[in-house]
């Protein structure tokens, strides 16, 4: 199926309205998972916010009238409690990333703009993150086309949600699964012309008509992530962050599908060892090493080289069995 | 005449048996991925091969190493010694006698002995597998295993690449010396005789 920019759009809405629901039967926080731990900070100040920001409709009442009416929350301003409190970030309290701004309300005009923390001010240079590589990540990400043709604007945040992250690519058991987040995360702003616009004046190329170069593009774009040709790749960080230009992406067929392939260094070198990580070496590297690239490993001089020096070996080996059957060398040594 | 000797003592035999049954394994499943291919009957399953691949890689390892510890502490290990002193001369003269001493009936200028396991081409080959093929069959292998201890690049190219590439090269030669291997031991007595040497210990001279 080849998605037009309304299926895209739809797909994005669709995932959103999913979101969605799912925050509206989270009218209350009670049910998340991680309830105990989540009760120390939901009673301190998270609660007061998400009284609010929790919610798709929440309610406002003037103190001094005593009227009140429901309010539909800005889709960008809700947080779902739920999504939150199972990401990496669940611990943290509201203001220990906000500005003291937001304990008042109506919210001080300041607070709209107060510059949002990136990943590396919290994780960089911090032993405790460092096989994350932040800083290699950040150093790529600067080089990005993201950040170069947008002046900065585009931030960590665009891709990943600081409120909902999850590291997708380290612990999503399934490879398809770990492709559709990924390239939902493009689609996101690629897919929609009114994100997009918050960082840039570039008009949206559609993402589908530039693709159909591509042979069976739909089995392409199901089964690699956009990152694969559009990021440079470096085999010794998880996921690349230098987003190329368009014109830069990989289009050669042979860039993938032939020996030292660009693939070899992200698929193998990370599989294998995320491989190891999570069943040890006996179940993850010795019995079940996915990572083996078909195709890309094949040299086909060597094997031919290999081939025709085991085929000399077998014909010589042949002419002196045939020379021997012959000759009889061994009798003729014994008579004499 | 001929007589009989005891040869190849026990650990020899076990080693040897356990080294053959483990190569032919590697062999099979090492060129099953090298030619992988879903619709092919002759070749194992990918995930299959990977597995045995893996599994005998390991026990060839350990199986190795106690081959080199068996080599420090028995005489066996003398028979990996060269003498580079005259090796050229040593080397052509058996060269010769494969090529056209043996057919004329002459007399093989390094004769099995309880001292000399090995002719100088059979010596040179042997070293060369067990002390520089097999080994780096193994660095190449386990490197393939954390591949984070592989440069990630070298003259251009994918480390990773190279060192697959590299390992595949090995495999080749491995391959090569084995039918070599197998050849040569059919000259004995008989055609049989050296095989069923390496599996009772006693040796045959001529």
């Amino acid at each position: 199926m080849i998605l037009d920019r309304r299926s895209i759009t739809v797909l994005i809405l669709l995932v959103t309205a999913s979101l969605a629901g799912s925050a509206q039967e989270q009218d209350t926080v009670a049910s998340v998972t991680r309830g105990a731990a989540m009760s120390l900070y939901a009673e301190d100040n998270d609660q007061n916010c998400l009284r609010c920001h929790g919610k798709l409709v929440y309610t406002i009442t003037d103190t001094v009238s005593g009227l009140s009416r429901k309010e539909l929350m800005a889709e960008h301003n809700f947080i779902s409690s739920d999504a939150y409190y199972n990401s990496v970030h669940w611990s943290f309290s509201c203001l220990d990333c906000h500005s003291e701004g937001f304990k008042s309300f109506p919210h001080a005009i300041e607070t709209r703009f107060e510059t949002a923390w990136s990943c590396i001010d919290c994780h960089g240079y911090d032993p405790n993150y460092a096989q994350y590589k932040f800083e290699e990540i950040d150093a790529e990400y600067q080089k990005s086309i993201h950040y170069t043709a947008t002046d900065g604007a585009f931030t960590c945040w665009q891709c990943h949600d600081a409120h909902y992250y999850n590291p997708l690519a380290r612990e999503s058991g399934s490879g398809r699964e770990n492709i559709l987040k990924s390239n939902e995360m493009c689609l996101h702003c690629h897919g929609n012309p009114d994100i997009m616009g918050l960082v840039t004046e570039k008009e949206l190329t559609m993402v589908l008509p530039r693709h159909e170069w591509l042979p069976d593009p739909d089995r392409h774009l199901a089964a690699v992530r956009c990152i694969d040709c559009h990021t440079r790749m470096n085999d010794s960080i998880l996921v690349a962050h230098e987003v190329m230009p368009a014109d830069s992406a990989v289009n050669d067929c042979a860039d993938c599908h032939s020996q030292n392939s660009i693939l070899m260094g992200t698929l193998y070198k990370y599989a294998s060892m995320e491989s190891r990580d999570q069943k040890g070496f006996i179940n993850g590297v010795i019995f079940s090493n996915d990572s083996y690239v078909i195709g890309a490993n094949r040299s086909k001089f060597i094997s031919l080289t290999g081939m025709i020096i085991i085929a000399l070996v077998l014909a010589f080996a042949g002419v002196h069995t045939v020379f021997r059957v012959i000759i009889k060398p061994v009798k003729k040594y014994y008579e004499s | 005449m001929s007589h009989n000797f005891y040869h190849y003592p026990v650990w020899v035999r076990l080693w040897h048996a356990m080294n053959a049954i483990l190569c032919l394994f590697l062999i099979v499943t090492g060129f099953s991925m090298l030619y992988s291919d879903p619709d092919n009957a002759l070749v194992v399953k990918f995930q299959r091969a990977v597995a045995i691949h893996n599994v005998c890689g390991v026990l060839l390892t350990i199986s190795y190493t106690l081959f080199l510890f068996g080599n420090l502490f028995t005489p066996n290990g003398r028979h990996y010694l060269l003498r580079i002193k005259g090796v050229g001369q040593r080397l052509w003269q058996q060269g010769y006698f494969y090529a056209f001493g043996y057919f004329k009936g002459e007399k093989a200028p390094f004769p099995v002995s309880a001292d000399r396991k090995f002719n100088p081409l059979q010596q040179l080959s042997y070293v060369g597998v067990m002390y520089f093929v097999l080994p780096m069959l193994f660095i190449t292998g386990w490197a393939l295993m954390f591949p984070e201890f592989i440069l990630k690049k070298f003259l251009g190219l994918s480390g990773i690449f190279l060192t697959d590439q590299f390992h595949v090269i090995l495999g080749f030669l491995v391959v090569i010396f084995l039918f070599i291997h197998l050849y040569v031991s059919t000259m004995g007595k008989s055609p049989v005789s050296n095989f069923r040497s390496i599996v009772t210990g006693w040796q045959e001279s001529h």
